[in-house]
């Protein structure tokens, strides 16, 4: 789950002040957090003068303990700003634990009510929830984004040897070591089998890794959906002909463009016509189509391939989920790949959808939001980025 | 006289598996293990073609070192070299490879061999490379 966190602490506590204010009919309002030596520090503040800081005082303290405190202007060990009158200090506790203190200010006017106070404690207990789920949520993100860099740096780390490897063992392979004999040959066989399946591997978690961790990616913008597809089928065309698979392509008249990033995007086609291939015998077809669908545009690869069991449609999209009859007639394969797209898809605002018959084929349908290009090519700068 | 190339290239293993099918098909093979000792062999040896891996002592140690070879300054040290051609290789498996072409404009480097090499793969693209620099000059 990549950017979790739309929910800050910063604008909850805002927004605690500002419904505290309201409530209570106040003209300031700060919240004082709990810092870990048990300090209380002035986290926010609303209407407060620039110059006064807020800074852990007697009633503060007090309150701590769950309970408001009231505050009036000359009261014995109590700053107020100049030209205020009352405060009241409210706690911020959840299950008991005391998290920080709400403060309210009034200038003139009658001093605070406890019918105030019972209202501003059932705020905070919200706010506390709030401010907890924030913490969590940061907190995830945090866990999210540093378990993503681990796997980037890692699998480039394991990359290095891998293809060192390959390299040496193509090169016994093709005799350049001189000759070898029948067992020899099938050993080697097995082992670059065993090392381009690690290769493999390897660059899937580097892109699971990178669609999760947004800030390993490039910048998006606008990619058009037609070049895309083409550098897709491009690289994949020796594949098919190999395979003696028709792979055509059925492009949009029109120049169509998705807010993505250009290898994001092109990963997406790259992975659902690459298993289209990989999963459609000899003599089969695998077609690529798109098109627009009022503001959406849509791309669909059809196989005739050997179709997804119903039983196995549930798990499409689960890391290193393989569907049995995939496994039976392709040995070589990660199970990542799928998780990639819908990975990818739904970071560019995208669904996918999946249809399937066995032994008769299957279509993937991917749809994402279009973006207006210009009729050669997309322009980035004239078109604006979409809500988020 | 054989052909000169010039491997720069800082892990020994991967030497290896560039060096064997060069010279199992006659080409005098030299070797720099850092940028800066491969823009050194330039001058020294003069080779017909230079190998170049990009991540080196620093990640982009070899654009480093085909940036100064392709230098467009006549006063530049490396100006009798510009001719020199240059394959890079390349460790990228998606179709960034595909736009990762050679361009002047972009990258001065005039093909890139993706890893794990293919000797068959190698062995064309450097005929290739050394009969079409041949044409030129």
């Amino acid at each position: 789950m990549a950017s979790v966190a739309s929910i800050s602490e910063e604008s909850v506590l805002d927004r605690l002040m500002a419904a505290a204010m309201t409530i209570s009919v106040a003209d300031a309002a700060a919240i004082l957090l709990l810092g870990d030596e048990g300090r209380l520090w002035a986290a926010a503040r609303r209407g407060l003068p620039d110059d006064f800081s807020p800074a852990e005082s007697l009633p503060d303290r007090e309150a701590l303990s769950g309970k408001p405190v009231w505050g009036t202007a000359g009261q014995p060990g109590l700053f107020l700003p100049d030209g205020f009158s009352h405060l009241l200090c409210i706690p911020l506790t959840l299950a008991a634990r005391p998290l920080g203190v709400l403060r309210v200010y009034r200038r003139a006017g009658p001093p605070f009510s406890p019918a105030d106070a019972d209202r501003l404690l059932a705020l905070t207990a919200l706010g506390a929830a709030a401010l907890q789920a924030a913490r969590g949520l940061a907190e995830m993100e945090r866990i999210e984004v540093a378990k993503s860099r681990f796997i980037h740096v890692a699998t480039h780390e394991l990359r290095s040897p891998i293809t060192v490897a390959q390299s040496l063992v193509r090169n016994v392979v093709r005799g350049y070591a001189g000759p070898l004999t029948d067992q020899q040959k099938d050993l080697f066989a097995r082992i670059s089998a065993r090392l381009d399946f690690l290769e493999h591997l390897v660059n899937d978690l580097l892109d699971l890794a990178a669609s999760r961790a947004p800030e390993l990616a490039e910048e998006e913008g606008p990619v058009a959906v037609n070049s895309s597809v083409g550098r897709a089928v491009l690289l994949l065309m020796p594949r098919a002909e190999e395979k003696e698979i028709t792979l055509t392509v059925q492009p949009c008249c029109e120049e169509l463009a998705v807010w993505a990033t250009e290898e994001g995007l092109d990963r997406i086609f790259v992975n659902l016509v690459e298993n289209g291939i990989k999963y459609t015998p000899s003599g089969g077809r695998v077609t690529v189509s798109m098109g627009r669908d009022g503001d959406q545009v849509w791309v669909r690869v059809a196989d005739t391939g050997i179709g997804i069991p119903p039983e196995a449609m549930p798990h499409l999209f689960e890391e290193f989920y393989r569907a049995p009859n995939a496994r039976a007639v392709n040995a070589v394969g990660t199970g990542l790949g799928l998780t990639i797209v819908k990975e990818l898809v739904e970071r560019y605002r995208g669904r996918i959808a999946v249809e399937s018959e066995v032994g008769k084929g299957t279509t993937f349908t991917v749809t994402f939001p279009t973006i207006r290009a210009g009729s050669a090519g997309v322009d980035a700068g004239a078109a604006a980025r979409p809500p988020t | 006289m054989p052909d000169k190339i010039l491997i720069v290239e800082d892990d020994p293993d991967m030497v290896t598996a560039l060096r064997m099918p060069l010279e199992a098909n006659g080409y005098e093979v030299y070797v720099a293990s850092s940028g800066q000792e491969g823009l050194q062999k330039v001058k020294e040896i003069n080779p017909d073609l230079v190998i170049l891996d990009v991540m080196m002592e620093t990640t982009t140690a070899g654009f480093q070192v085909s940036l100064q070879l392709r230098s467009p300054d006549p006063r530049s040290e490396y100006a009798p070299y510009r001719h020199i051609p240059i394959l890079i290789l390349t460790a990228i498996h998606t179709t960034t490879s595909l736009r990762f072409g050679p361009d002047e404009a972009y990258l001065p480097v005039d093909d890139f061999v993706d890893k794990p090499i293919d000797p068959e793969v190698l062995l064309s693209k450097v005929r290739a490379l050394i009969e079409k620099s041949r044409g030129q000059k």
